[in-house]
């Protein structure tokens, strides 16, 4: 290949650039995983929330097919929700009370090397955990939601991440401290819920709570709560972790392609891009589709390359 | 000119070997959705349910996931005629709601696309109170109980003494329970052009049966069944 000296050099800018990227990355959230590379595109980090693949069951059974679908995808980063990891007790003839004691059992105390197991699966496909999902609520006890925060260490995940509103977070306030990890807050779009993380007030107030408290900002969800996305990045980008990314309509409506819907998925991509700021694009999405999954997750990933390109 | 000629059969044929050979790329999630239905209404139906979002929080067969109400015994959709309860519903969605992320709206619909969607409700549904119903134990039911639940609800159509006179001599009762949880038509498949005219000639009836199927309680068909076996 032939270059010139103007294309050299806008290789070496780009090198260089890139490079800037990811030593933000890295000075925010310590030493980068190798494989999230596969999907850091132009400085912006993506990676996969995978309620995407509906057709899959978010189950532990299941996170061998999940892994071959994120590496397909071209994802190096991944949400993962704990039940694709942890067992299931809930059997037939099992009472809720009683699944509910044994989960807490086992996460108390898990078997041994369980999470360096599927910490060294992940690895060895080069896809990083970036947060694990948990739906902390009144049933945790202080043990287990350490123990919760531990498990997620070891898979390599910088936060935990759920949908609770203020009251579990303020209980939570003690623990992302002491295992070195964040704990993210993800709005949901139920305004008329006190508790409900919703409008961006409520969000500010989770914040205050804990400085190891981050934003996890589902721009679908704020969407259909007429919030405003832009302007929640450029005034809290330096409390935000990463953003649930995908489309929907205003005023309470519906899921939506990418573009199709009200969320400025192309605006806060390049804001993220240009003010390299270190915060993880998870795409997630709800929107129909005939087509297999991991193809609408194709589909949905370029419309983001290319916002980013 | 033959030459020609031949050579356009060769490459003809040619091409329509290489068409059969290779590989149609279908862009169709069968694992999700299931394999084609031969009813067409019925398939357009199901893609529309999945195209809107509506499959991933009610379920494509309406076995319902996390917190999304349970269309297969929801009162609501057992009361709605051709949409009239689901419509509004859909088109306004449920703003104030307990739940953690509320019901969307769905105000840019077309109609045909809500009616395609009432019309899946209803078919999933009607399969799944049956094979609720089939699935069941078959249980004794009262007679009394099933002669009023029929002069409540069969008798604008039907008669002991006129159409189904005599029918307990006719049938036992697992053939009554039969015809009553399967009427004449349920697995019928339409075209485009039948499920209109459904609407204005043949429609009711089988409209009302599959509306009953929507409803029935275990008890209730029981009830039923020893009535009309009673009916001598």
């Amino acid at each position: 290949m032939d270059l010139t000296r103007r294309d050299f050099g806008k290789v070496v800018i780009a090198s260089v650039s890139e490079l800037a990227l990811l030593q933000s990355t890295r000075d925010a959230w310590g030493q980068p995983h190798p494989g999230q590379n596969r999907s850091l595109i132009n400085g912006v980090q993506f990676g996969l929330q995978p309620f995407c693949y509906h057709d899959l069951a978010m189950t532990r059974e299941n996170r061998g097919e999940l892994i071959r679908r994120l590496v397909r995808n071209g994802m190096g980063m991944v949400e993962l929700h704990a039940t694709w990891v942890e067992p299931r007790f809930n059997d037939p003839g099992v009472s809720a009370a009683a699944a509910r004691d044994k989960m807490r059992a086992w996460r108390l105390s898990p078997p041994a090397g369980y999470y360096r197991g599927i910490r060294k699966e992940l690895d060895d496909a080069g896809v990083a955990v970036f947060t694990y999902y948990v739906n902390f609520d009144d049933s945790y006890t202080d043990a287990e939601i350490d123990a919760t925060f531990e498990g997620a260490k070891i898979l390599g995940a910088r936060g935990c991440v759920g949908s609770f509103g203020l009251a579990v977070s303020r209980r939570l306030v003690p623990f992302p401290g002491r295992h070195g990890m964040f704990v993210g807050l993800h709005n949901h779009d139920n305004l008329s819920d006190p508790d409900a993380y919703a409008s961006e007030a409520s969000m500010v107030t989770g914040l205050s709570l804990s400085p190891d408290f981050k934003m996890m900002l589902d721009t679908r969800h704020f969407t259909a709560a007429d919030g405003d996305c832009v302007g929640f990045l450029e005034r809290h980008h330096d409390r935000m972790a990463g953003m649930h990314v995908g489309d929907r309509r205003k005023h309470n409506g519906r899921s939506a392609p990418f573009g199709e819907g009200d969320a400025p998925i192309i605006e806060l991509l390049r804001t993220v891009r240009d003010n390299r700021w270190p915060i993880v694009a998870l795409l997630e999405f709800e929107h129909g589709t005939l087509r297999p999954e991991i193809e609408e997750v194709d589909l949905m990933f370029d419309y983001c390359k290319r916002a980013v390109a | 000119m033959t030459r020609i000629l031949t050579g356009i059969c060769v490459l003809a044929f040619a091409a329509s070997i290489a068409a059969q050979s290779t590989p149609v790329h279908r862009s169709y999630d069968t694992e999700f959705l299931g394999p084609p239905l031969a009813d067409p209404v019925l398939q357009h139906a199901k893609e529309t349910f999945v195209l809107f979002g509506c499959a991933y929080c009610h379920g494509l067969n309406l076995v319902s996931r996390g917190e999304a109400t349970d269309l297969m015994h929801s009162a609501l959709v057992g009361r709605d005629e051709n949409g009239s309860r689901i419509g509004p519903l859909l088109r306004a969605g449920i703003p104030q709601t307990a739940k953690l992320s509320p019901m969307p709206q769905f105000s840019d619909l077309s109609d045909q696309q809500i009616a395609a969607l009432v019309t899946w409700i209803h078919y999933a549904r009607q399969q799944g109170r049956y094979q609720e119903l089939t699935a069941a134990p078959v249980r004794t039911g009262d007679a009394t109980a099933g002669k009023a639940y029929f002069e409540r609800t069969c008798s604008m159509c039907h008669a002991v003494d006129r159409d189904l006179a005599g029918i307990g001599r006719k049938h036992d009762a697992p053939a009554l329970r039969a015809a009553i949880l399967e009427p004449k038509g349920l697995k019928s498949e339409r075209s485009f052009t039948s499920a209109r005219l459904n609407d204005t000639k043949l429609g009711p009836a089988q409209q009302r049966h599959h509306a009953l199927l929507e409803n029935y309680s275990a008890e209730e068909v029981a009830n039923v069944v020893a009535y009309l076996a009673s009916v001598r």
